[in-house]
């Protein structure tokens, strides 16, 4: 009490400074405004590419043209700004009615009670739809004893581990650009032949926070499940697998093909573009960045599964990232905002197509029938890309881990120690005992609500 | 100063004296310089140390993007209206320590010097929840309030103040002014050497701000310049070129400013009372 | 008076009072104590209003999110979960937390390798531009001093860029003498030395300053009656201008040991503490912890450990400076 007695003292002394001459964030009205005798539906998108935000201000006016009872409006948040912004807006009452949310956020939205089960909003066809393997991405059940429900409809799909890469410099260092590497022990070798000079071989990621994310496909290549147990009990990260995993990323990191210092985020593919890497792993939205910035290197490049740990490429070697629509617990207009959700991703092809298209086929559907589409789709069949990753990364794909970043965290510190000179027993051993110490002061175990849909130990 | 020297130890003097000048300068020489490059050339290898070819509308475009020059007038603004209202409030408080007599002047001015030596990193989560619950989170008002009233600044106004002869005032003392007059006909028009010094360093401190505005501001429209910075390397990375000239052109208020006052600013460093 | 100049949060000035307030400092002389106690009540309610937004704003911004920080580092407290009292628990968590007890020792690594070079960089530019005149003095001394106003962000990018692996231009000028490609800032060996180098040069420029004006103020006449006493350069250097400058050398070595203690920018922006904590600087760590816990009367109590430590250093210094000045009148 007496803490809110001296923050509060500051308030009625301060009410009488404040001026209201800030521009503050443009009026959002709290969900359930009216517009014009329209219920207005507050939709915010994190910032994507801008084709991305081109594609959503355009329907967002189709909608609002097609129907006289709701009306979208848009705000696009930069994604470093949204979780503070977010969390400041729902406390003071007006936050957005429909945002997107990755499918690695649902399962804590849901355990916060802060999404909406879509079960009674969205017609079940539209929700059968969705492809099963995705649908688990959106699926959690509130409590251990409810029923497991779809709280997010799916827009797209991504995989975050590609390998890109040049098929002239293969060709160049002696090797076949049509058999590209498919085991771990042979991706060390093939990235010291391929440098020459100021190019270096090999590019993926080599500090903590980018293998936080970015090994996660890799983990479940080797190991086929995460380091943390499905019900947040507990992790261990020093099986076999995983130390395999350590020593293969450390002899990627000293084969003497991959730059110290990454050239870039794992994200970002601007050095296999830009000429400095002949092979880069990064997800496969270095597609739209290759066609945007450098559509003369388009011909040269070609894409193929990560590397497997024993060389069958059926085992996953991607996680499939994306994005998802969800509605607001606190949202007043709830049936407005499925219908918006239905209209812009669930219902029809039009939209979605138009989406995918949009993206050079660099996104991937998950919905059934929208994959369907994009096959039986010429301009999508011609793509170089669209095929191989479909067919060998995404129908492979797993969910990306759930369970709190800082987990993963102490895991990629393990592997970055691994690279740079420590035992990789010794620094998976110390992960260990940070990520047990984690989950017991965090409370964690039990709280997975998606636990009943995620496989593995 | 004006020792005599021989040319044979002058000439090094000036040589060792241009190298530091040059030393410090080259970091900023190489982010302007890499300005003038194509986005691919700042980083691009093989190396090439000058611009393979030069890129002028680096400069223009940046400048004509409308979230760039928002950020750089938005910082401008406000970076020019905390400096203002800094100086007021800061001085008023020195004259009232240097020339007023009143109760509780020793107390009051112990807390006042105490809260120079908190550290910011002390407070900052604590005055970012009182900012919070006063609602004044993304708006100008959270970073102009909170760092307006600096001890640092009275104390050194005061020290400045206590320097002025008290003839000056006791004339006007005996005629009947009250002390506000005094502060506004006499102290004010003669404080021009300490605001110059005291304003300059608001300035600089808001215009370089980042710590504060990222965690208070999260519209894009009222982001600090520092803001606009770091978002982009994160969000346009690979346009280095653009931002090494957006950055240039960020730096420049600041460097112009002390260009313009920096007889009085560098001339002014006295330490005297160091002795 | 320049200080409050170097890599500033949003309260600059309060950031680095010790070169604010002291560095201009010209003697005090109290001179209205003389009036008579009456005047004390008519001076009253004028002081009060002038004084009124300074003290409004210092409350309301310092020293209530101070008390509060104290009280709140006695609770296991969240933004917005319910807290419970733990009493010392979160002090003693603190200090025998490894990670901040290694982000402490690494400011400390990081002091001591950034204020001894500041410090003789700045003796010895200070001792030869004292012969300087004119023009090239007044271009060193701006030329120097500028790298000390540029915000931390803007020296953060740009050194990121020098410091890149295949594209910066420091490797290609260690690569022009055959030196292999160093990863400057993903080596955590040499992380930190790496980001000392934009501290110093943003140091670097405000100390030879305040040094040089220090140097200035020695009378040649010491020196010359040291060279008629048959004394070399030396001998003139170590019985002559270090022990003049002693007060100035004082403060120059708090000031910028408590400021290089709390440099966040840098590693916020080049490194995000990294590799392996490398660069995990206190201030940084303290950041970190606000922005990620949910439970943050440890960080806090960390913070509040961090300022007694260095508030205990500058009030002593400025008590000492203080009191010097006082005797010398």
């Amino acid at each position: 009490m007496l803490q809110g007695i001296l923050i509060s003292a500051a308030a009625p002394l301060g009410a009488s400074l404040l001026t209201a001459c800030g521009s503050g964030t443009p009026g959002q009205p709290a969900g359930g405004g009216n517009s014009s005798g329209r219920k207005v539906i507050n939709f915010w998108s994190q910032q994507f590419e801008d084709w991305q935000s081109a594609w959503e201000k355009k329907h967002v006016a189709a909608f609002n043209a097609s129907q006289s009872k709701y009306k979208v409006e848009l705000s696009i948040v930069p994604a470093d700004a949204w979780a503070q912004k977010l969390k400041a807006a729902q406390a003071a009452g007006n936050g957005p009615d429909v945002y997107t949310i990755s499918y690695g956020n649902i399962g804590s939205a849901v355990s916060t009670g802060s999404l909406v089960p879509l079960n009674g909003l969205i017609k079940s066809q539209y929700l059968d739809d969705i492809d099963p393997s995705i649908a688990k991405f959106v699926s959690a059940k509130s409590t251990p004893s409810s029923s497991l429900k779809q709280y997010a409809y799916p827009w797209l799909v991504e995989p975050s581990t590609v390998m890109f890469y040049r098929k002239d410099l293969f060709q160049a260092a002696g090797l076949d650009p049509d058999k590209p590497p498919t085991r771990w022990d042979q991706l060390p070798d093939i990235a010291a032949k391929l440098k020459k000079g100021s190019v270096y071989g090999l590019g993926t990621a080599s500090v903590a926070a980018d293998l936080s994310w970015s090994s996660w496909g890799l983990q479940q290549n080797a190991a086929e499940h995460y380091p943390v147990k499905t019900d947040w009990s507990s992790a261990d990260p020093t099986i076999t697998p995983y130390a395999k995993l350590a020593e293969f990323y450390s002899s990627l990191y000293n084969s003497g093909g991959m730059p110290k210092q990454a050239l870039s985020a794992y994200a970002d593919g601007t050095p296999l573009g830009q000429g400095k890497l002949a092979m880069q792993i990064t997800g496969s939205w270095f597609i739209g960045l290759l066609r945007q910035q450098f559509p003369k290197l388009e011909s040269k490049i070609a894409a193929a599964p990560m590397v497997s740990i024993d060389g069958d490429q059926t085992r996953p070697t991607a996680t499939l990232g994306g994005w998802t629509l969800a509605i607001d617990a606190k949202s007043k207009t709830q049936d407005g905002a499925a219908d918006f959700i239905t209209y812009l991703l669930a219902s029809g092809q039009s939209v979605m197509m138009d989406y995918f298209k949009a993206s050079g086929w660099s996104k991937y559907a998950a919905r059934t029938s929208i994959v369907k589409a994009i096959d039986a789709d010429s301009a999508a069949q011609a793509d170089p890309f669209r095929k191989i990753i479909t067919d060998k990364i995404v129908k492979y794909g797993v969910p990306e881990a759930t369970y709190p970043i800082d987990l993963s965290t102490d895991f990629a510190t393990a592997i970055e120690k691994s690279m740079k000179g420590t035992s990789a027993n010794q620094a998976l051993a110390t992960a260990k005992q940070q990520m047990n110490q984690y989950i017991t002061s965090n409370k964690l175990a039990g709280t997975n609500t998606q636990a009943s849909v995620q496989s593995g130990s | 100063m004006a020792m005599k020297e021989r040319s044979s130890v002058r000439v090094p003097r000036v040589i060792v004296g241009v190298f530091f000048g040059l030393a410090a300068l080259f970091p900023l020489a190489w982010m302007a310089l890499s300005g003038f490059k194509l986005n691919s050339d700042v980083l691009a290898t093989p190396f090439s140390f000058f611009p393979p070819s030069w890129h002028v509308e680096n400069y223009v475009q940046i400048l004509v993007d409308p979230d760039f020059s928002r950020a750089m007038m938005i910082t401008f603004a406000g970076a020019a209206i905390f400096t203002i209202f800094s100086i007021a409030i800061n001085s008023m408080a020195a004259y009232v320590f240097a020339r007023l007599d009143f109760s509780f002047k020793r107390t009051l001015w112990v807390i006042v010097i105490g809260t120079m030596f908190i550290p910011n990193m002390a407070i900052l989560l604590t005055s970012f929840i009182v900012v919070t619950k006063l609602h004044m989170l993304d708006t100008m008002l959270v970073l102009i309030l909170p760092p307006l009233a600096s001890a640092a600044q009275v104390f050194f106004i005061r020290q400045f103040y206590l320097n002025i002869p008290i003839a000056l005032e006791e004339a006007a003392l005996l005629d009947g002014a009250g002390r506000w007059r005094i502060f506004t006909r006499i102290f004010l028009p003669l404080s021009q050497p300490a605001f110059v010094v005291v304003g300059v360093t608001s300035f600089m401190a808001y215009w370089n701000s980042y710590v504060w505005p990222i965690m208070t501001i999260t519209s894009p429209n009222l982001y600090v310049v520092g803001q606009y910075l770091a978002n982009f390397r994160v969000s346009r990375g690979p346009e280095l070129g653009l931002l090494m000239a957006g950055s240039m052109l960020a730096a420049l208020p600041v460097i112009i400013l002390v260009l313009i006052f920096q007889r009085k600013i560098i001339g002014n460093i006295k330490i005297a009372g160091l002795k | 008076m320049t200080g409050a100049v170097t890599g500033s949060t949003g309260r600059g000035m309060t950031e680095l009072p010790r070169q604010a307030g002291v560095a201009s400092a010209v003697p005090a002389r109290r001179g209205s104590r003389k009036i008579a106690g009456r005047r004390r009540h008519r001076d009253n309610l004028i002081a009060y209003l002038m004084l009124a937004p300074v003290v409004i704003l210092l409350i309301i911004f310092v020293i209530i999110p101070l008390i509060s920080a104290g009280y709140l580092s006695f609770f296991n407290w969240s933004f917005y979960r319910a807290s419970e009292y733990v009493g010392f628990r979160n002090f003693v968590n603190v200090l025998q937390s490894p990670d901040f007890l290694a982000s402490i020792g690494r400011g400390l690594l990081f002091a001591t390798m950034v204020v001894p070079t500041v410090m003789i960089l700045a003796f010895l530019f200070a001792n030869i531009a004292r012969g300087l005149g004119g023009r090239i003095a007044g271009f060193v001394k701006t030329s120097i001093y500028i790298p000390t106003i540029i915000s931390g962000v803007i020296v953060a990018i740009v050194f990121t860029i020098i410091y890149d692996y295949s594209g910066g231009v420091l490797n290609w000028f260690l690569g022009l003498f055959g030196i292999q490609p160093i990863a400057w800032l993903a080596d955590p060996s040499i992380a930190l030395p790496a980001l000392a180098v934009p501290e110093v040069w943003m140091m670097f420029g405000l100390t030879a300053l305040i040094m040089l004006a220090g140097v200035l103020d020695i009378p040649d006449s010491y020196y010359e009656a040291a060279a008629l006493d048959g004394a070399g350069w030396f001998k003139q250097m170590t019985y002559i201008t270090i022990p003049s400058l002693k007060n100035v050398i004082l403060y120059l070595l708090i000031a910028n040991f408590t400021a290089s203690l709390q440099e966040i920018n840098l590693p916020l922006l080049m490194t995000q503490g990294g590799p392996l904590n490398a660069t995990l600087l206190p201030n940084l760590y303290l950041f970190n912890h606000f922005t990620q816990d949910t439970y943050q009367g440890q960080p806090i109590a960390g913070a509040l450990l961090l300022f007694i430590v260095l508030g205990a250093i500058s009030a002593s210094i400025f008590a000492v400076l203080n009191s010097e000045k006082a005797v010398d009148g």
